[in-house]
């Protein structure tokens, strides 16, 4: 019963996302064909040939059903500049995106979340401090700057520009190992900034635990301090810091597009700079309507996994 | 096996504890009494070495001959929960909430290597074996309290720190666990040191009492002794703050004040009302009246419909059929009328603590009411002559020393009175006070149980109080109804129903009320 609720009221939200996905970018003001052409000369007839081939003649609401119909069936329709289907040019980059910004999203989860416990601990300790402080530094600081610092101080020693070198042999070890070079400073640079996030939450929250009346029990039945610590209460002081991470990893399909437009990196949030810089309707309703769906998706699956750890929140 | 000697504890320089001196024996049962604050808690916690680290604890604490106070960590470790365990209050929170109650029994039996299964341990305190599988949500607050009992005996310690192990219960649960905790301490020979602040409950459960105040032991000796003659005036205070059922000497609401009033139409008149939560009949045609002065005491367990049914009194909810006549008229249901009714009925919670919001001076949490309604006319200065006026009236005097307090600046019995005040600034007919006096300490909930009286004589005020406390309903009432699951199955005047009670339930609650009459002690 309530999972078929929660099931209804991600579909409902992923329906919404479509509808605003495709009126949001209906009034922008200015005329996509024109943006399309520019600096090229064009006539009257070629434009509107152009308009006839993207479907921009034909009524509003007539629009949106064929957007909507073929949105069902995976279309997302043609970009203007890569003169190809959305849909190939998403899953194109979707690759690097998941491989820079889900692996630093997963280092920035585990070690901001262990920083967290750590720093919360010990209240107040020369740890605690420090790694407050740095996080929050790190927080605060322009992402891009940080990328470009880290470049300069490096010098030489990775490479930062794109995600692989066109001289590296073809077979599968040098090229992981070509990738893995080249993912070394743009995943550093997100780490750093998102890292912030997870320490401090996880931090505040375990805070909150620290006086609750059960870690005294634990005590008193003569468990270590580790052991209070990792039994009893990080178990409970995780749990807010769940819903934070599943919507964090929604949004890794995002890309990261300070970075990777930083790092040259080929994924969605360069894509997405590019169809902004365009503008690419098409691509950007596509990328739109992706990113806002794994949001929903992946704050659905925290719900059910919230579920599955808090014992108290009844989910299935 | 326990011995305390002139043990002292700071908080920086505040002393809440100060030289005292303790002996247990095996077998032995010892109550510790004293209200909030007293220091007992900071006794029991220190036993074990769990006090915060900002704690300074002077003095000896042998433990079979060893010092806790200079033990090493590793040794310290090995005697918690092996040489000596803690039942501690509040189960629902000193139960991790997400794991299992059997993983938590189990746990410090894996830890210290002792022998023995979880199952037998619930026998123990006779829960069935499924509810191993559950977790503490799930369980009802008596269970809970039982799970505590048989995670304390799980390593077979022989000294049981029981710390306000029935507080948060109702008469009949507390009575059942207080059995079961008996038993196994009686069976399996167990020195029980327990703490409380309810004396009734330490004299049921304990051969020798001991009572704290301010970080003090004032008086130690057999329980009966010290119940029946303290010498000490704080235990004097504390027995006396606990009204003994059919003793005249506890029934403060004056006989002449309590003549029925049949001929005057009823202030309120409930009739058939009930109450349905979805599928479940929380209130199930209950008839109920309170005259115009009276004071009517609902009585019955936690889960028997009283907080639904005066929830719907007071038009918070609304009844599923029946009717609720204030003053002749029918409760309105909404609107401009509704609110005109709830201004003449206000209502007192338990928790003061919890009802007061802490960033609310005095002055604004009295006179939150007014701003709600509006001040009548014609008052000079309204709002603060009649916050004044209020403040006084609940006995905080002068008022001008409290208007600007926060609540953590007053004490319990304080803040309660300021609740108090919030209600009689709107110049009610009928109060309706949730267990007035449950949170708080006994020599304060005489002054609050006097304070009501007093309103009554010198306002006409009316109340309806609802509570668990057989006795509250002795000290206070006129008139007693008695609710068990959804219905009420007795009522009629004090005297009548809690000396000639007609009802089983009313029986039955009567048994479990624990008192401090004549038939006192532990009968093992």
């Amino acid at each position: 019963m309530r999972l078929a609720g929660r099931l209804g009221g991600a579909a409902l939200s992923l329906v919404m996302v479509a509808v605003l996905g495709f009126f949001l970018f209906r009034v922008v003001p200015g005329d996509p064909v024109v943006s399309m052409t520019r600096g090229r000369p064009t006539t009257a007839a070629m434009q509107a040939e152009l308009r006839a081939q993207f479907g921009l003649d034909r009524p509003l609401l007539s629009q949106f059903w064929g957007y909507f119909t073929s949105l069902l069936q995976g279309d997302l329709g043609t970009s203007f500049t890569f003169r190809r289907p959305v849909a190939d040019v998403i899953l194109e980059r979707l690759g690097p995106t998941l491989l820079l910004v889900g692996t630093s999203t997963l280092i920035a989860v585990g070690l901001g979340l262990w920083l967290g416990v750590r720093a919360a601990w010990r209240r107040d300790s020369a740890f605690d401090k420090a790694t407050t402080g740095v996080a929050l530094t790190l927080w605060a600081v322009p992402t891009f700057w940080l990328g470009m610092l880290l470049m300069m101080v490096t010098g030489d020693l990775f490479p930062s520009r794109g995600m692989r070198d066109t001289d590296t042999a073809p077979d599968f070890v040098s090229q992981a190992l070509d990738v893995g070079h080249h993912l070394v400073l743009p995943s550093i640079t997100l780490v750093a900034v998102v890292c912030a996030e997870y320490m401090l939450v996880m931090r505040s929250s375990l805070l909150e635990e620290m006086h609750a009346p059960y870690l005294t029990t634990a005590r008193a039945k003569g468990l270590r301090d580790d052991l209070v610590r990792r039994r009893h209460a990080v178990p409970n002081a995780v749990l807010p810091a769940i819903t934070l991470v599943f919507l964090r990893f929604g949004l890794v399909v995002a890309g990261a597009i300070t970075t990777e437009t930083v790092f040259s990196w080929p994924g969605l949030g360069l894509l997405f700079y590019d169809a902004l810089t365009g503008p690419d309707y098409f691509l950007l309703q596509g990328l739109l309507v992706c990113t806002a769906g794994a949001v929903v998706v992946m704050n659905l699956l925290a719900e059910l996994l919230y579920g599955v750890l808090d014992p108290r929140v009844k989910v299935v | 096996m326990l011995e305390i000697s002139d043990l002292s504890v700071h908080y920086g320089h505040k002393r809440v504890v100060s030289d005292v001196n303790l002996r247990l024996a095996p077998g032995q049962t010892l109550g510790l009494a004293g209200e909030s604050g007293s220091g007992k808690s900071t006794v029991a916690m220190s036993v074990l070495r769990l006090l915060p680290r900002s704690a300074r604890v002077d003095g000896e604490i042998l433990l079979d001959g060893d010092d806790v106070r200079t033990m090493s960590w590793g040794r310290l470790r090995a005697v918690r929960w092996a040489s000596a365990s803690i039942v501690f209050q509040g189960a629902m929170h000193s139960l991790n909430p997400v794991q299992r109650v059997g993983d938590q029994i189990a746990e410090p039996m894996r830890l210290h290597g002792t022998k023995g299964n979880v199952r037998d341990l619930l026998e123990q305190v006779e829960l069935p074996q499924e509810k191993a599988r559950s977790y503490p949500h799930e369980l009802s607050g008596g269970q809970q309290q039982r799970v505590m009992i048989a995670m304390a005996l799980a390593c077979g310690p022989r000294l049981v720190i029981a710390d306000e192990p029935t507080t948060a219960l109702d008469v009949v649960v507390q009575a059942q666990v207080l059995k079961v905790l008996k038993r196994l301490v009686a069976e399996q020979d167990l020195g029980l040191l327990m703490i409380s602040h309810d004396l009734s409950v330490l004299a049921e459960t304990c051969d020798d009492l001991a009572v704290m105040h301010r970080g003090e032991l004032v008086e130690r000796g057999r329980t009966r002794e010290v119940i029946a003659n303290p010498q000490h005036p704080h235990t004097a205070a504390l027995t006396a703050a606990f009204p003994v059922i059919g003793d005249p000497a506890h029934r403060w609401a004056q006989p002449e004040t309590t003549e029925p009033r049949t001929t005057e139409e009823p202030l309120l008149a409930v009739h058939e009302l009930t109450v349905d939560y979805g599928r479940t009949r929380a209130v199930d045609g209950v008839d109920l009246t309170v005259g115009r002065g009276e004071i009517v005491a609902l009585v019955g367990q936690s889960g028997s419909g009283k907080t639904t049914l005066a929830r719907t009194i007071m038009g918070l909810r609304k009844p599923s059929s029946g009717r609720v006549i204030f003053d002749g008229a029918e409760v309105p249901r909404n609107g401009k009328a509704l609110k005109a009714f709830r201004r003449q009925v206000q209502l007192v919670l338990q928790d003061p603590a919890s009802a007061l919001n802490p960033r609310h001076k005095v002055l604004d949490a009295v006179a939150e009411g007014l701003r709600v309604h509006g001040i009548p006319d014609g008052i000079p200065d309204g709002e603060e002559s009649l916050v004044t006026a209020a403040v006084e009236r609940a006995e905080l005097r002068p008022a001008s020393l409290y208007l600007e307090s926060l609540p953590h600046e007053l004490s319990g019995g304080q803040q309660q009175r300021v609740v108090i005040a919030g209600a009689l600034v709107l110049q009610p007919r009928l109060l309706v006070a949730d267990e007035p006096v449950a949170s708080l300490d006994a020599s304060v909930r005489g002054e609050i149980v006097a304070l009501l009286l007093r309103l009554r004589r010198e306002l006409g005020l009316a109340s309806l109080i609802i509570t668990h406390d057989l006795g509250l309903a002795w000290q206070i009432a006129d008139r007693v109804a008695v609710m068990h699951q959804g219905k009420i199955v007795e009522q009629g005047s004090v005297e009548q129903v809690l000396l000639n009670p007609s009802h089983d339930y009313t029986r039955a609650l009567l048994r479990a009320a624990p008192n401090l009459g004549p038939d006192l002690g532990p009968q093992v």
